[in-house]
This record gives structure tokens, C-alpha cells and sequence, in this order.
């Protein structure tokens, strides 16, 4: 059922100081158009503190329904229809509060009429300072303050509640409410104790798995420490056990025994080789002697051995050398022969020789002789060229050097040049006349001309002429003056006279330099080398050897000798000299034939001849000694001795090699290396077993194994436990995560009708889309095209129409249910663009078919166009009024 | 004479997965039972004390364990006679040389197989083990013991006894007919931890406290009445503490569980009793909650240990609850989702059945609103 009002008459009440009342609400869409600060919002509060604010209250919210600084009592009344009945409520604040409601039960006051509106309305008694509009049940969400809208909100608890057996209805399932709260909490405060909100073990399930980590770790450790033990056990048995073989081996005798027969035997063995070494030194003695007799019988032997065979050789070397005697002499004489011969022709060929040096000697005398006298006259004739030369040389030597005599024309020409300056400028004068009288520079002048160079004093008489040549002539006669005397020097210098005179003497010289060469030819010409008298070339050795020569030794002439046939003589006795050679030659050669034949044979028997002499005295010797005679007799004797002492010599080495003293010791070295082994053995073994006594008497009263088997239960037991913790918080989750599920799906099944009667206005404004609510029946997106769109993301203007929208929707559901609804929006949809505004208007005046609905707004233009019923709110003291358009 | 036999004191037994408090009951029961034992030995006049093997659990047990074993026995006045078992075999070093340095004279460590005359004409022939694990008979040394004068032979083994059919080789078998054999009296006999006659001079005498889920019977003693020419009179004392129960009961539903409940609970002492309860049956989801939840709740509370073990307690969730569940709308969703989970079976199927009972659990706990 719809509810209607009618009446709303407000006095007192914030701005409205004045009474003041709307009348003729209609049943479908009414608009109150009114500007700000009219008292719109102020309307809709009245309305609200009617129907929901106790009248009794002083809290916050009624204290703000005085007018500023008034102090009336705050009154309302309003009339409308529920269910087809009338009512009216009149309500007074603070000061005389009071209420009245009249409706089909009649008319109550206070509480009664308190509690007759909850009963209507849904309500419940609002305990709030500020005001709960939770409280205010459907019309609470319905009716919407200014700005109230502008976001999606869900229902109050009371409107879920109220349309939940709508739903239950519909989808014949509830949501668990109560009970299901309940059991998820339990379930959710067990949960808790197992696992974090992520999911994650926790608490119980940590101490559990701690408590298995722990006491495993222990048992770990208890089993490690007992098995430690138990081989410490073990270990000493072990140790024991070898002990008592050591000390088994260490009582054995066979060792002990063994040694002692050992020892016993190296006794023995030591006197057998003991005895070895005499046997040894006494056949050694025996058999040197033996050695001894035998060498001295052997020697004689031999002696006289020798002494034969030296004799045998000394008599043939004896016959040989008789029978080579003659053949030496005859060789002798014959070599004395050849000797004198040889002499002979030595002597005649000196002679020869002799003759023919002489004769060469006279020869070379002759020849320098006249060699000597050549050389004189050439003498005679390089003395006359030297001369010749030394004259030649001075006259060469005065010419005179070119450059001088550049000099001597360079000045000639100085000369000449300047006279002839002297010349150009000087002045001429010429007396004629009669000169007399007539001086010039105090001297008489000549007649003639005359050059004037410089100032010149001509008298006549007792006149004077000065005559003053130009300036140049002056210095013109200077120069010449000096050029002139610069020659004159130069040629007083070379002793000439002048340039001529120097050319002339420079020609004579030029040629005596040539007549200079020619004369040295000559001189190389006239002294030639001569050999014969031992001349060198050149005229100083000529002249040397002439001065030397000067002695004057005038050998006399004598024969020259005839030199071929001395040189005859000569050869011929060489030849005699060299056959008398040959003949010498031969015959010491043949001496010495014989010689040799015969030294050998001389050598042989003086060799033989000594051995005898040897042997004799050898055997002497020996012979001499006092054991020759019985020699026979002892060697045999010696003899038989060494073969017994062989014999005895042989049985000591066997019996010496049967008892082997070094190995009888190696074995007991053994033996006692065994023997000390088993001691240290045995007392390291001893100190073993006492350590680990020692370490089973520190240890084992610790109780290992009680702690051990303790540890290994408390493990299993800790397994067991985590085992039913695990148990315990896997069910936990299954049971929670069931419980979410079960309410996800419960939800969505309850939301659906209200999403389905919500679709129907959004479809419209948002073509296509999908609704998604919360299980508290919020609006939670808003699905386009796929994608969800969270309502808080959407633009202001969407987010306020579909608040507007869904709340049309749980009008309707509220309509549904019997409950009295009305739908007030206070200045709504100013988000709304034309198109959009337009389309709410038309769900809007659907909607008022089947309930009031109550426009308060101040945008004339925006609504004016609306088809409804026009209500106005008139100025004080006078009642709205209402007209249908 | 008279004496008494035991065996399998096993002192310092940790019980490591039992809880603290029980763990240091049981074990503190282990050492009562020496004085209990000791008492016994006075009450019935017998001086020898004759121990069978085990006295301790392990051979490395913690000072405490022997200065504890040694202080209670030393309060009765009697001879203990103490023989290495497998459990504390005797060894160089090891446990009983503790033992021999902190005890009396009226404490023997039978480490050596040496027969002892422990009465004029009466002999003890000791079989101590020498390892863990013995191979041989220990008891053939018997035969190669003297025992001058004697009148009573009295033997004093650990093992088990070799079965006439068994093959090859096992651990510390001894000869059936050992007593007849040896000429004994009497052969007293530990490792089985039950009492046990094997013939009638052939006894296991048990332990002498309960240490596990094995058999129903509390501890025992023997006292043993040796004479010449006659077999011995055995009588078993009770000295346990603790009684270890092992049950297994089949329950369809809440009732049948309540009678098997009510029948145990009457037949024992519960602190002093601890059970192992192995569940088997198909009951409704609401039964199973209602039926763990009193084990939980109530039983488990009662007797000294409980261990359940339910898994073959299948609980099924009956068309009520399915209903009454989904009454509660996304409750009955989750339910329905988590039973066809559980039906599905795979890895999951177990994890699934628990979350559902949890759910029943969770939902049922304050009642149904």
C-alpha cells in the first residue's frame, strides 16, 4: 500500500517561525517547485521528525527543531492515508512535547501513539543523538534528504528484513541469519587458532609442528648420545676381548722357550766360528811354508838351467866371432885407403881452385882501373856544368815577381793620367818679347811658355802681375807629384831606372831559368852509375869518388892470366875429388858390414857370459843356505801337512755354516720385538679400556636409554598430536570455506529478485548492463559490455541515478509487502543531463502510478515540463496551495 | 619355603605419550609396586624375593630410576634377588654395576650364571641375559651348575618359551620341559607380562603393574610355596594399581552406547583405570555428536585415560538433521555441500565427514534456537 500524505502543517519548526502548510498532496507524482532557502529541505525534516523522532526526546537532533533563538515548542501536523485510512499526527517538541495520532484505532497519545506509528510504519524507536535513519525503517531509505542520494547506499537492516521473506519467498531458501552467524563465528574464532586470515599455519598448528620439530630434535639427540654410548659399550668389549689375547700371547711360552734354545744355539754357532778361524790360520801357516820350500827348490832348478844354456850360447858366439875376425881386418886396411886417396884429391883440387880465384882477381883489377879513369873525366866535365849553373841560377833569380811589375805599369799609367789632369787645367802664359825685367815668382821669367799651376807673381818692373791658375790646377800638380814619386820608389826599390829597364831585366831572367834546365840535363848525362867501381848515379857520388880517388894508388898493370883453363883444371880435379869420395864411401861401408855382423855375436857372448856368471853365484846361494841339503825330504813333509790342515780346514767352515750366529740373533731380535709389541699393545690396550670405563661410568649414569625411549615416545606422541592438529585445521578450513561458499551462493540466490526488479528501471538508463549486489543487498557494480564497473567508479550523475533507481526498486518490493511506502526526493538528480533527467522523470512518473511520490526542487526549467500535481509553498501564515497541470 | 615371584618391574618405563599427570602416575605406580610387592613378602612370610628379569626398562636408565628401585626395596626386610633381563641385560660397565654400587647386602645382582644358596640346601640357579638379544638358550647353563647339598634347585629365567612347533631361531627361548630337565623345583620366569602357569613348576608370574592395553588383568604377584618331592603351590596376588582396559564396542545409536557405557563404568574403578575404546558402527550424525561428546565430556573425565578411536564410528547424517539443518538456510548449504563431499569418498571424504560433524557439532551446541 501506498502511503499518502495529504496535509503537512508546520509551526515553529527552524525557519519556519510561522505556522505553515501544504495542502492538496495528490496520490501520484507531486512537484513542489520552490528557489532556495524556501524552507524545501526543512519540509521533508518536519515530515521526518512527525512520523520518527520521539516526541519526548531532547537530544541533539530535536534541540535543532527550535527556531534560532526562539523557544516555542516545535509542532507538526500531518494527514495521510495508509491502507485506505485516514490519519493524523501531531507531534510537539521540547517545550510541552506531545503527540497525537489518530487513525482507524482511534486517537492515542504518547507512547501509545508512539508505538501505533512504529507499528505502521515499520519503525523502531530511534535511541540516536543525531537521528538514525536506519531506524526510520523503508521510509528512512525512501524518503531522500538533499545530497542524501548521491551515492548508492544498501538498505537498513529493518528494510532487508522486511523484504527478505519477499525473497524467501521467491528463491524458497533464507539466509541463515542467527544460527549461521553463530556457528561462523565459533568456527571462524577455531579457525583462528590454526590458521592466519592469509591462510597461513598458526598458533596451534605452529606449536604442533614446534612441538614435533622439538621433539624430534630431541630424540635425535638422545638416540645420537645412546648409540654413543652403546659403542662405547661395544668398544670396550672389543678392547677387552683383544686385551685378553694380548695378554693370552704375552703368558704363551713357546716364545720364552724358543729364545732360550735360540741362545743356546748362538753359544755353539759362536764357538764353531771361533774354531773356523784357527783352522783357517793353521792351514794358512802350513801351506806358506810348503809355498817357502817349494819356491827355493824351483829356484836352484833354474839356476842351473840357466847356468847350461848361458855356457852352451857363449861357446857358439866365441866360434862365430873368430870366424868374422879376418873379414874386419881386411876391411880396415882397405877403408885406410880410400882414406889417403880421398886426401889426395881434396888437396889437388884446393890447388886448382886456388889458382883460378887469383887469376879472376888480376881480371877485376884491370877493369876498375878504367872504369876509375872515366869516371875523372866526367868529373872534369860536371865541374865546368856546375859552373854554368851557378850563373844561370843568379841571372834567373832577378826577375821580378809579376805582381810588382802590375804595380810599376799601374803607376805609369797614375802618371800619365795625371799629367795629362795637369795639363787640362793648367794656365798657360807665354812671354815673348823682351823678358828682362820681368821676374816670375822673383825669378827671372824665361821667354816662352810657360804652365801656370798655382799663383804666380810675375814683376815687371816695379809692376806685378798675379796670375791665378784655376783651383784645379793646384791639386792636378799635386797629384802628379805624387804618383811620380810613388814610382820612382817603387823602381829605386828594384834598383831599376825605369819601366823599360825592369821588362828588359825580367826578359834576361826568364831565359837564364830555361838555360837552368838544360844544363841539369846535362849534368844527369855525366853521371851515370858504374858498378864496377861502385858509383852511384848523380854528381854528388861522382864527386865523392873522385875526392876519394884523389889518393892516387896507381895500381901497376901485371898479366892477365888465362882463366878457361885454370876453370879446366878446376873440374878436372873436382871429378878426381869426387871418385876418391865414392871409393871412401864404399869402404867404410863395407867396414861396417863386418862390424855389424859381428856386435851382435859380442853382445851375445857378453850376455851369456854374465848369465853363467849369475847362475854360478846363484846357485851358490842357494846352495850356501843350511836347508838345501834336507830340501827334498822337508818339501815332502810340508806338503803331506797342508793337505791334514786342508782336510781340518774344511770341517771347522761346515761346522761353522751349520750354527749361522746372525741368523740365530735376527730370530731372537724378533722374538723380542714380538715380546715388547705385546707389552705396549697390552698397555695401550689397558688404557683404553680404562678410558672407556671411565667414560661408560660418566655417561652411562645419565640414563640414556630412559631418556632415549622417553624422547622417542614424546616424538611419536608429537607426531600423533600434529597429526590431529592437522586433522583438526584442515576440517576447520573445509568447514569455513564451505560456509563462505554456502553464503556466496546463498546470497546470490537471495539478491537475485533484487536485482531483477532494479534491472528493470537500470536497463533503461544503462542499456544492456548486468547488476551485481553485496549479499547485504547493496549495489555493488555495475557489469557493461564484460567489464564490472564498481558503483563508487561511476560518475556522479550515474551513481545518483541509480540510487535514485534502486531505491524505486525496494519500493516496490516494500509495495509488495503490504508496507506502507512513499518516495520524497529532496532536490534530486542535479547531476542528470537532459536526456537522462528525462528518462527519470518517466520512471519516476511510472513509479508514482503505484505510489506518491513527492518532488521537492528549486530547478524550475528542469521539471516544469513534468506532467503532476504542482504544490507550492505559500508565505507565512498562509497554506500552500496545489493545482493540477 | 616360601618366596615370591615377579618379573617385568620395567622402572623408568617414560609412557611418552601419555599426558604429564598420567605419565607420572603410571610411572610412579611402577615404583609403588615395589612396596606393594614388599608388603606382600612380609604379609606371607617369605623372605626371597626371587625377580625375573626386566627390573628396569632400559639398561641406561636415570640415577633417580635405581637409587629409587634400590631405596623402596631396602624398605622391606627381605632378599631381593635381581636377574638381568633383556630389557637390562648385564654387561661390563653398564647398569647393574650402578645397581651393585648403591645397594646393600640384602639386594643381589644375579649378573653371573653362578648358583647361589640362598637357604641352607636351597639353590638358586640364575640365567641373567648377557645382551639384548640372546640367541642361545640362557637356561642350558643350568645343567652345568653345581649346587652342592641341595634339597630345592630353583630356577630364575627370562625369555620366552621356545613352542614345540616353532623353526629356527628366535630370541632368549627357553626349553619347555627346562624344570623337569634341570631337576628343578621351581622355575621362575619373566618377559611375559601376563601371569602364566607353563607347567605346573614352570611359571611366568607377570608384572607386577600394568603397563599397557594388552590383556584386562591388573598386576600380579606369585607366592610360592617350594617344598622337596611335592610340585610348589602357586598362588597369584594381585599388587597392580592400574587396570588397562581394552574395549571395542559396536553402537548403532546414543542408547546402545549408554549400556555399554554404564555396564564399564560399573565394573571398575575409574581413576585407576585406563581404556582404550575402539568405536565401530553406523549411527545417526546426531547420535555420533552426542555419543563423542559424552566420551569427551564425561567418561573421558572419569577414569584416569580414555583413547577413544571413532573412525569406524561412521556417523551419517540422518534426514532430521540434514533437515534441522537446512531449516538454517546457508547452514543446510554448507551441509549439503559437505555430505556430498563426504560421499564423494577420495582424500577428501575424511577431512569432509569431520567438518560436517564439526557443523552438527557447532550448530547443535546451544540447542536449536
Amino acid at each position: 500500500m501506498s502511503l499518502y500524505l495529504r496535509r503537512i502543517a508546520i509551526d515553529g519548526f527552524r525557519k519556519f517561525r510561522e505556522p505553515m502548510a501544504i495542502e492538496g498532496l495528490a496520490d501520484g507524482l507531486n512537484i513542489v517547485i520552490e528557489p532556495n532557502e524556501t524552507g524545501k529541505s526543512t519540509l521533508l525534516e518536519a515530515l521526518r521528525a512527525a512520523f520518527f523522532v520521539r516526541h519526548g526526546t531532547k537530544n541533539q537532533l530535536a534541540q535543532s527543531f527550535a527556531p534560532y533563538g526562539g523557544a516555542v515548542g516545535p509542532e507538526i501536523q500531518v494527514s495521510f492515508d495508509a491502507d485506505g485510512a485516514p490519519w493524523t499526527v501531531t507531534k510537539r517538541f521540547l517545550r510541552g512535547a506531545s503527540i497525537e495520532v489518530t487513525g482507524p484505532k482511534g486517537k492515542a497519545q504518547g507512547e501509545e501513539a508512539e508505538a501505533r506509528l512504529h507499528a505502521l510504519l515499520g519503525s523502531v524507536r530511534d535511541t540516536s543523538q543525531k537521528g538514525d535513519a536506519g531506524t526510520y525503517g523503508a521510509l528512512g531509505l525512501l524518503w531522500v534528504g538533499q545530497a542524501e542520494a548521491l551515492s548508492v547506499t544498501g538498505p537498513g537492516q529493518i528494510v532487508r528484513d522486511t523484504v527478505r521473506s519477499t525473497l524467501e519467498a521467491e528463491v524458497g531458501s533464507i539466509m541463515g541469519g542467527a544460527a549461521y552467524t553463530r556457528v561462523r563465528t565459533r568456527i571462524d574464532e577455531q579457525y583462528g587458532r590454526y590458521w592466519s586470515p592469509t591462510g597461513q599455519k598458526r598458533e596451534r598448528q605452529k606449536e604442533a609442528q614446534e612441538r614435533v620439530d622439538q621433539a624430534e630434535a630431541a630424540a635425535r639427540d638422545a638416540a645420537e648420545r645412546l648409540a654413543g654410548l652403546e659403542r662405547t659399550f661395544s668398544e670396550l668389549e672389543r678392547a677387552r676381548a683383544r686385551l685378553k689375547v694380548v695378554e693370552r700371547e704375552i703368558a704363551d711360552e713357546t716364545d720364552l722357550q724358543t729364545r732360550k734354545d735360540l741362545v743356546a744355539s748362538l753359544e755353539t754357532a759362536r764357538a764353531a766360528a771361533q774354531i773356523l778361524a784357527t783352522r783357517r790360520a793353521e792351514h794358512e801357516a802350513v801351506s806358506a811354508k810348503m809355498r817357502g820350500l817349494e819356491d827355493l827348490a824351483e829356484r836352484h832348478r833354474k839356476a842351473i838351467e840357466d847356468q847350461d844354456a848361458a855356457e852352451f850360447a857363449l861357446q857358439g858366439a866365441r866360434a862365430r866371432r873368430a870366424e868374422l875376425r879376418d873379414g874386419l881386418t881386411t876391411a880396415k886396411q882397405r877403408l885406410l885407403d880410400a882414406r889417403s886417396a880421398l886426401e889426395a884429391a881434396r888437396t889437388g883440387r884446393q890447388d886448382a881452385r886456388d889458382a883460378l880465384s887469383r887469376g879472376e882477381d888480376l881480371v877485376r883489377a884491370s877493369r876498375r882501373r878504367n872504369a876509375v879513369a872515366t869516371a875523372r873525366n866526367r868529373h872534369a866535365e860536371l865541374v865546368e856544368l856546375e859552373r854554368l849553373q851557378v850563373e844561370a841560377a843568379a841571372l834567373a833569380a832577378t826577375l821580378i815577381p809579376a805582381k810588382v811589375l802590375e804595380t810599376l805599369e799601374a803607376n805609369d799609367r797614375l802618371v800619365a793620367e795625371a799629367r795629362a789632369t795637369r795639363a787640362a787645367g793648367a794656365t798657360r802664359i807665354a812671354l815673348s818679347g823682351d823678358a828682362s825685367g820681368v821676374s816670375i815668382d822673383g825669378e827671372p821669367m824665361p821667354l816662352g811658355e810657360r804652365t801656370l799651376t798655382g799663383e804666380t807673381r810675375v814683376r815687371f818692373g816695379n809692376a806685378e802681375l798675379v796670375i791665378t791658375p784655376p783651383a784645379g790646377a793646384a791639386s792636378a800638380e799635386e797629384a802628379l807629384a805624387t804618383a811620380l814619386e810613388r814610382q820612382k820608389s817603387a823602381l829605386v826599390e828594384l834598383g831599376l831606372a825605369s819601366l823599360s829597364a825592369a821588362r828588359a831585366r825580367n826578359d834576361a831572367a826568364r831565359d837564364a831559368a830555361s838555360e837552368l834546365r838544360t844544363i841539369a840535363a846535362r849534368v844527369a848525362a855525366v853521371t851515370p852509375a858504374d858498378d864496377i867501381i861502385g858509383l852511384a848515379a848523380g854528381p854528388e857520388a861522382l864527386k865523392l869518388l873522385v875526392a876519394e880517388l884523389s889518393a892516387g894508388a896507381d895500381i901497376v898493370e901485371s898479366d892477365i892470366p888465362d882463366i878457361a883453363l885454370l876453370t879446366a883444371t878446376l873440374e878436372a880435379a873436382d871429378s878426381a875429388l869426387a871418385r876418391a869420395e865414392g871409393a871412401h864411401e864404399s869402404a867404410v861401408e863395407a867396414l861396417r858390414r863386418v862390424e855389424h855382423e859381428d856386435a851382435p855375436l859380442a853382445s851375445a857372448e857378453a850376455g851369456a857370459a854374465s848369465t853363467v856368471s849369475n847362475a854360478n853365484s846363484q846357485i851358490e846361494a842357494i846352495e850356501s843356505r843350511p836347508e838345501f841339503p834336507t830340501l827334498a825330504a822337508d818339501l815332502a813333509r810340508a806338503r803331506e801337512e797342508t793337505a791334514a790342515a786342508a782336510v781340518r780346514l774344511e770341517g771347522a767352515t761346515r761346522d761353522a755354516t751349520a750354527h749361522d750366529a746372525a741368523a740365530i740373533t735376527r730370530r731372537i731380535e724378533i722374538i723380542d720385538a714380538r715380546t715388547k709389541a705385546a707389552g705396549e699393545a697390552r698397555s695401550k690396550l689397558e688404557m683404553e679400556v680404562a678410558r672407556l670405563e671411565g667414560t661408560i661410568e660418566s655417561e652411562g649414569g645419565k640414563g640414556l636409554a630412559d631418556r632415549e625411549a622417553g624422547a622417542r615416545e614424546e616424538a611419536e606422541a608429537a607426531r600423533a598430536a600434529l597429526y590431529r592438529v592437522t586433522e583438526e585445521a584442515d576440517t576447520l578450513k573445509l568447514l569455513r570455506d564451505t560456509l563462505d561458499e554456502a553464503r556466496d551462493e546463498t546470497s546470490a540466490r537471495f539478491v537475485g529478485p533484487v536485482a531483477k526488479r532494479a534491472k528493470r528501471h537500470i536497463e533503461r538508463l544503462l542499456p544492456g548492463c548486468d547488476l551485481s549486489f553485496s549479499e547485504d543487498l547493496a549495489l555493488e557494480a555495475v557489469v557493461r559490455g564484460g567489464v564490472s564497473e564498481g558503483c563508487g567508479d561511476l560518475s556522479r550523475g550515474t551513481q545518483e541515478q541509480l540510487a535514485v533507481l534502486t531505491r524505486i526498486a525496494f519500493a516496490d518490493m516494500l509495495l509488495e509487502q503490504g508496507r506502507p511506502v512513499s518516495l520524497i526526493l529532496d532536490d534530486p538528480l542535479v547531476y542528470a543531463d537532459d536526456a537522462r533527467l528525462d528518462l527519470m522523470v518517466e520512471i519516476l512518473s511510472e513509479a508514482a502510478e503505484r505510489m506518491q511520490v513527492i518532488l521537492l526542487t528549486c530547478r524550475d526549467r528542469a521539471f516544469r515540463h513534468v506532467p503532476g500535481n504542482r504544490i507550492s509553498m505559500a508565505g507565512e501564515g498562509s497554506e500552500a496551495s496545489a493545482h493540477k497541470t | 619355603m616360601k618366596l615370591i615371584h615377579t618379573a617385568d618391574w620395567q622402572l623408568g618405563k617414560p609412557y611418552g605419550r601419555f599426558e604429564p599427570e598420567v605419565r607420572a602416575a603410571l610411572s610412579e605406580a611402577r615404583f609403588d609396586a615395589i612396596d606393594a610387592i614388599g608388603k606382600e613378602a612380609i604379609r606371607h612370610g617369605a623372605d626371597h624375593v626371587l625377580v625375573a628379569g626386566d627390573v628396569f626398562d632400559t639398561e641406561g636408565p636415570e640415577d633417580r630410576t635405581i637409587v629409587q628401585a634400590i631405596s623402596r626395596m631396602e624398605r622391606h626386610p627381605c632378599r631381593w634377588w635381581l636377574l638381568p633381563g633383556n630389557h637390562d641385560f648385564a654387561r661390563n660397565g653398564g647398569l647393574w654395576d650402578r645397581v651393585r654400587q648403591r645397594c646393600g647386602d640384602r639386594i643381589t645382582v644375579l649378573a653371573e650364571a653362578q648358583a647361589q644358596e640362598i637357604e641352607p640346601g636351597t639353590w638358586l640357579l640364575p640365567a641373567p641375559l648377557t645382551h639384548r638379544h640372546n640367541l642361545d638358550d640362557p637356561t642350558e647353563q643350568f645343567d652345568s651348575m653345581a649346587t652342592p647339598g641341595s634339597r630345592i634347585r630353583i630356577g630364575l629365567a627370562h625369555g620366552s618359551i621356545r613352542d614345540f612347533g616353532s623353526q629356527g631361531e628366535t630370541k632368549n627361548q627357553i626349553a619347555p620341559d627346562r624344570a623337569r630337565r634341570s631337576s628343578l623345583d621351581y622355575l621362575a620366569l619373566g618377559d611375559w607380562h601376563g601371569t602364566l602357569s607353563v607347567d605346573a613348576r614352570t611359571w611366568y608370574s607377570g608384572t607386577p603393574e600394568t603397563d599397557r592395553f594388552q590383556r584386562d588383568d591388573p598386576g600380579h604377584l606369585l607366592l610360592v610355596d617350594v617344598a622337596e618331592r611335592r610340585d610348589p603351590l602357586v598362588t597369584p596376588i594381585r599388587t597392580g594399581g592400574f587396570q588397562w582396559l581394552r574395549r571395542s564396542w559396536t553402537v548403532n545409536d546414543q542408547a546402545g552406547f549408554d549400556a555399554e557405557c554404564d555396564q564399564l563404568l560399573g565394573s571398575i574403578d575409574p581413576p585407576s583405570t585406563l581404556v582404550e575404546l575402539s568405536l565401530a558402527g553406523i549411527t545417526s550424525l546426531t547420535d555420533r555428536v552426542g555419543i563423542l561428546s559424552k566420551l569427551e565430556n564425561d567418561v573421558g573425565h572419569r577414569v584416569r585415560y580414555l583413547d577413544v578411536r571413532a573412525s569406524d564410528l561412521v556417523g551419517r547424517p540422518s534426514e532430521d538433521d540434514l533437515a534441522s539443518l537446512s531449516v538454517e538456510g546457508m547452514l543446510g548449504v554448507a551441509a549439503a555441500k559437505l555430505t556430498a563431499l563426504a560421499d564423494a569418498g577420495g582424500a577428501d571424504a575424511s577431512v569432509a565427514k569431520r567438518a560436517l560433524e564439526r557443523l552438527f557439532v557447532e550448530y547443535s551446541r546451544e540447542g536449536r534456537a
